[in-house]
């Protein structure tokens, strides 16, 4: 299959230091790909240099146009969008304004009362919570406002840093089942994680993160018990 | 001892200087919340204001309200080109607060040095908006231009507390300025919305500069002085936040021209400096806290 996302070489620094090195993937259209490893593996800075937002060099394409390498804004134009680490809501806006962000690039009054829609039956709590304060929601809700804001920008393929962050077992357990779900309805997905079973449940891949490096492409079905993956994490 | 009937007089051109202080300190803020950076050209804006309504209605002939239109929408412009010509490379670069104070501020004696070049050094000033004598109320008189500069600042304020509530480049300039990176992320054009924050504060400055000429007069050297209160307004105000640089300026006003009866014009910017350094020292975060 014709991957729709194709990372290519991407590198990227932190001043003088390297913290990714020459990262190849991709992700074909409808997957679901994790992005695992332990902490500092680059992860986040991966998702972040995907996106344009640091300074980066090799080369990411979107279903075979090459994206600006520093365009955050441009990315989410074509379709790519990105939940980010920690959420990344406006907590002084109100969740309404926070989805009105969403849908930025859309001028569409009635596009954007679809979108609006489809988020509310997703995630029926946003609905409540419309005219209230994002910063005075409780951190689930906040990981649900950050998705359904990233889904009013109607995305061609979601990209999202650890959400399960910070969140309870019961949460983050709803918050995967709507990730699910809108796979199942053939929006491709790239999930960090760090908590690899959480991920490797649900994704059809993984690849897994080691000090800005790119040590392994697992196949979950293969792995069976955690030794098999700690295996991975020390080889 | 002063004559203490002459108070509400002086509280009197204490607002409405303070309005003007606010007006620039709003600038400051709206530049700092959208981008993190301290603009101090800020004050040439005000000074264009001054002198391009002045040329525009003496080589021209136009008059005042369209002089002071075509003067704003000139000004916003500089404001532009002065994002596109120092800022933005700079910015790009990712240079720190410290190289862009120094740079902005370089732009300003630039803008100076050309408007004296340009204009020469005599003052120049603006008449009267509205050419009626004073209202009087009791020992108070109250002139017209008075109330055009408080009337103009209050619906400037409410216009941009609409905008940035209401609208959606409004909307997107705060939500740049609560987190740059997460706005980039829904789409919005972040070194856009820089241009943006500098039309609208070059705007503001205008206003302000052809708000207060006509009360005292406009030269090439007028803009430091006018971006210093103003940036003392916004400190005091908890930099960042609008309103606060509005009643950080008119504090500022009032202060000053009670020092300057009390003391002496001289002791002027002795008492502004002092207001400053009062609330560094006890509170910090201005009159409603700090941004963020
Ligand atoms: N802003 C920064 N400045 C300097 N170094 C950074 C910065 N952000 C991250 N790093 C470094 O880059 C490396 C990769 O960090 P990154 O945040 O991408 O890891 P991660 O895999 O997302 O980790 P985590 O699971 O903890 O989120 C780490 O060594 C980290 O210390
Ligand atoms: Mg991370």
């Amino acid at each position: 299959m014709t991957p729709v996302l194709e990372v290519r070489q991407l590198s990227a620094r932190y001043g003088r230091v390297e913290a990714l090195h020459e990262i190849s993937l991709s992700v074909a259209d409808g997957e679901f790909v994790a992005v695992l490893g332990p902490n500092g593996a680059g992860k986040s800075t991966l998702m972040r240099a995907i996106m344009g937002l640091i300074a980066n060099s090799g080369a990411v394409s979107f279903r075979g146009a090459v994206l600006p390498r520093q365009s955050p804004d441009t990315c989410v134009a074509r379709g790519v969008v990105l939940v980010p680490e920690g959420r990344g809501i406006f907590a002084p806006m109100t969740v309404a304004e926070n989805l009105e962000l969403g849908a930025y690039l859309l001028n569409d009054a009635d596009e954007f009362e679809r979108r609006r829609t489809r988020v509310f039956d997703l995630f029926p709590r946003l609905r409540e919570r419309l005219g209230q304060i994002a910063g005075s929601l409780s951190g689930g809700e906040q990981q649900m406002l950050a998705v359904g804001r990233a889904l009013m920008a109607n995305p061609k393929i979601l990209l999202l840093d650890e959400p399960s962050l910070g969140l309870a077992p019961k949460v983050t357990d709803e918050i995967l089942g709507t990730l699910a779900l809108l796979n199942k309805g053939g929006l491709p997905i790239v999930l960090v994680e760090q908590k690899a079973p959480l991920a490797l449940r649900l994704t059809s891949r993984a690849y897994l993160l080691s000090v800005g490096r790119l040590v392994a492409e697992i196949d979950p079905r293969t792995i069976t018990s955690h030794d098999e993956l700690a295996r991975y994490y020390l080889s | 001892m002063p004559d203490l009937s002459y108070l509400p007089q002086i509280a009197l051109s204490g607002i409405a200087v303070g309005c003007i202080y606010g007006l620039i300190g709003i600038g400051f803020c709206v530049i700092y919340n959208a981008s993190g950076i301290v603009n101090f050209a800020q004050g040439a804006f005000v000074m264009m204001g001054g002198m391009i309504a002045y040329s525009v209605l003496n080589t021209l002939g136009l008059p005042l309200p369209i002089a002071a239109a075509v003067t704003i929408v000139a000004v916003a412009a500089a404001g532009v080109a002065i994002e596109r010509v120092v800022v933005r490379p700079l910015w790009d670069r990712k240079a720190t607060m410290f190289v862009m104070i120094l740079a902005t501020l370089a732009a300003q004696i630039v803008i100076e040095r050309l408007a004296l070049i340009v204009a020469g050094d005599q003052p120049k000033t603006l008449p009267q908006f509205t050419d009626l004598p004073p209202i009087r109320l009791g020992v108070v008189v109250i002139s017209y231009q008075f109330l055009w500069i408080v009337g103009v600042s209050l619906l400037l304020i409410v216009l941009l507390g609409q905008f940035f509530k209401r609208t959606k480049a409004g909307k997107a300039m705060r939500a740049c300025a609560f987190n740059r990176e997460a706005a980039s992320l829904q789409g919005i054009n972040v070194s856009r919305m820089l241009a943006l924050s500098f039309a609208l504060s070059a705007a503001l400055g205008a206003v302000a500069g052809v708000l207060i000429t006509p009360t005292q007069y406009t030269a090439f050297n007028v803009g430091v002085p006018f971006a210093i209160s103003g940036f003392i307004a916004a400190i005091v105000g908890g930099f960042g936040r609008p309103l606060g640089a509005f009643m950080g300026g008119i504090m500022l006003g009032l202060t000053q021209s009670m020092a300057i009866v009390a003391f002496g014009a001289g002791l002027k910017n002795v008492a502004a400096l002092s207001v400053l350094l009062i609330f560094l020292f006890i509170r910090p975060g201005g009159i409603l806290g700090e941004a963020k």
